[in-house]
């Protein structure tokens, strides 16, 4: 695309931002103080009219942002100034909206009601209810196992597709390059969506309890498990490849000799670190029926009872510390 | 004297265009200490290479043992691989094995790959790796990690490496340019066991004439991918070295 028409495809675009957030944000919830009315299509088009207008102008008089963007403005002149200003005034402006959408109310928030109810909630979470002690630890036994059983299903699969998208090794020949190029694809999909969201899929499919929660777990770890291995294998040392391969050795061998040695320790510090974060991950999971401690929790919750929350709450700090703790004292061994 | 290695009309072409060797013609006869000089960046490397196939020549033919090998693949590579020992400047071991377990690698080639991935390599051939341990005078650090010996010492694993092989050809790739004076002598000792005591052909990138003087008995020198030099060691003039390595060069003596 020419530069010429960036630029005046940007100023539009900041027009028609400035225009719609002035008037359906500024206007009428900061000024007015109501909500601003429903949303139409139809509405759209004054602010596209302003856009062009304003965007016209910017063309005429050359202060615009957009050309400070694309090209750049000449320091000391007043378009230059303007577009400075203009590129302000956009920030303030998402500010603005940010705060409005979020419906923050810091006057309700310490509002002598308000404070009254959080400090009822605080005080009984800090006397936790001792009596579900155990029935609190088998659920986190439960999500702990969980965590474990994802990771190790995944372990396997992404050993076998972190090799088969490491560029170095499938850029050889086209089918292989194209089998690197669909798996890649496929594994940066797969790890975009977040577990909470597979979790909730999962529990529509085979409804709730530990295993969705554990199936969520497992389809991202080997995404992202793949993803670590893969960069891993991409960062070795050619060098013994190559020697490897002069000997006369098979392609298989010359990755178990000269390839796996060189992984074997990342790979199993990324493991643990992503057990570690699967037992965190997993607490998160139960929250939207996936099963153990968070699943225990968010009962609680909606009963309102706080002091059995505070007790949950108290073990799942404890076991995320813990595991924090031993998992960097293992991976500091391991290197 | 007998041809091991025939290439003619040598071309190769690196995908990304560049032209590392114009048309290269070589013999290389059997038993002989063959010495390849030439700048940084005029095709050592990748000739070498070529000839043990980990790169693929453009055109040009490779004959080895009067054997057509420029197109062969599969296990028919892989046999001529086994046949050719090669070294390389930073040694190439793999780190974290043993020394022991880096000169099983060089036997790869001639065991089956369930065997191989399993470390059941026959007692006979564990009996030969310590052998050559022996010949390159490290048996004692057999059980060590590959990286904790020095360059040198690493060096001479990797010989140990390639005589497990029982290499008809070796291909050194700059095997001393990382290691001080004194080591490079031990080291290129041991490439003269090889070549004069296990009658092994050996090609060997140098930079320094001094040691291309010692120990080879014959020097070709490349400029820009082509041959420009071909002849005794002993014969390189002052002349010959200034268009081998430009004008303002001087030659740096090693002892
Ligand atoms: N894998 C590769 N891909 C693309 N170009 C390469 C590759 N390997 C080498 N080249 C280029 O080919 C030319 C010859 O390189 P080569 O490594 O054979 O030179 P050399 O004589 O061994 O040099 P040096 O003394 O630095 O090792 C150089 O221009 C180099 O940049
Ligand atoms: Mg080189």
């Amino acid at each position: 695309m020419n530069d010429k028409v960036k630029i005046y495809l940007l100023d539009v675009f900041f027009g028609w931002y400035l225009a719609i957030t002035f008037h359906r944000v500024f206007y009428y919830h900061v000024l007015l103080s109501t909500d601003s009315p429903d949303f139409t299509w139809n509405l759209m088009l004054p602010y596209v009219g302003v856009a062009i207008i304003f965007s016209v102008m910017c063309l005429l008089t050359g202060a615009s942002l957009g050309k400070k963007i694309i090209s750049s403005t000449q320091k000391g002149t007043w378009q230059n100034e303007f577009a400075i200003n203009i590129a302000w005034i956009l920030i303030l402006m998402t500010f603005v909206t940010s705060w409005v959408v979020t419906k923050v109310n810091i006057i309700q928030m310490f509002d002598h009601e308000r404070l009254n109810a959080a400090g009822r909630l605080f005080s009984s979470l800090l006397q936790p209810n001792w009596n579900i002690l155990q029935k609190a630890i088998m659920a986190m036994i439960e999500t702990i196992y969980l965590a474990f059983l994802s990771t190790a299903i995944a372990l396997p699969v992404s050993f076998l597709l972190g090799f088969l998208s490491a560029r170095n090794l499938m850029k050889g020949n086209p089918i292989s390059f194209a089998l690197y190029n669909i798996l890649r694809i496929i594994t940066n999909f797969t790890r975009s969506i977040e577990p909470l969201v597979w979790a909730v899929i999962f529990t529509v499919w085979v409804s709730s309890g530990p295993f969705p929660g554990m199936l969520a777990l497992m389809i991202h770890t080997i995404a992202s498990l793949a993803k670590q291995y893969s960069e891993q294998i991409e960062d070795i040392d050619a060098g013994p490849m190559e020697a490897i391969e002069a000997t006369g050795a098979r392609p298989i061998q010359v990755i178990w000799f000269a390839v796996v040695p060189q992984i074997v320790i990342p790979f199993l510090s990324f493991t643990i670190y992503r057990w570690d974060i699967n037992v965190r991950m997993a607490t998160i999971i139960g929250l939207v029926g996936g099963g153990g401690i968070g699943s225990m929790l968010i009962q609680y919750q909606m009963l309102s009872q706080w002091n059995e929350v505070g007790l949950i709450v108290l073990i799942i700090a404890l076991v995320v510390w813990l595991m924090d703790y031993l998992s960097a004292k293992i991976r500091e061994a391991l290197r | 004297m007998e041809k091991l290695v025939h290439i003619s009309n040598l071309q190769k072409i690196y995908p990304n265009g560049t032209h590392a060797l114009k048309g290269v013609s070589l013999d290389i006869y059997k038993g002989e200490f063959l010495s390849i000089i030439g700048l940084s960046g005029s095709g050592k490397s990748t000739l070498l290479r070529c000839i043990n196939r980990l790169h693929e020549p453009t055109s040009g033919t490779i004959e080895f043992s009067g054997k057509d090998v420029t197109h062969i693949s599969g296990s028919e590579l892989r046999q001529y691989r086994k046949s050719i020992g090669m070294i390389f400047q930073h040694f190439n071991l793999i780190k974290r094995m043993s020394v022991m377990d880096n000169v099983l690698s060089g036997h790869l080639g001639s065991i089956g790959t369930f065997a191989s991935l399993v470390g059941k390599f026959p007692g006979s051939v564990k009996e030969k790796a310590l052998n050559n341990l022996d010949i390159v005078g490290i048996r004692e650090k057999a059980d060590l990690r590959a990286d904790a010996l020095s360059g040198g010492q690493q060096q001479r694993v990797a010989i140990a490496r390639t005589l497990m092989q029982n290499p008809e050809l070796l291909l050194a790739d700059e095997p001393v340019a990382s290691l001080d004076p004194a080591t490079s002598h031990s080291v290129m000792k041991y490439l003269e066991i090889m070549n004069k005591q296990h009658g092994c052909t050996v090609v060997c990138n140098l930079h320094f004439l001094s040691l291309v003087r010692q120990y080879s008995t014959r020097v070709i020198a490349l400029r820009a991918g082509e041959i420009v030099y071909e002849g005794k060691p002993q014969d390189i003039t002052e002349e010959w070295f200034k268009s081998i390595y430009g004008e303002d060069a001087v030659e740096v003596e090693i002892e």
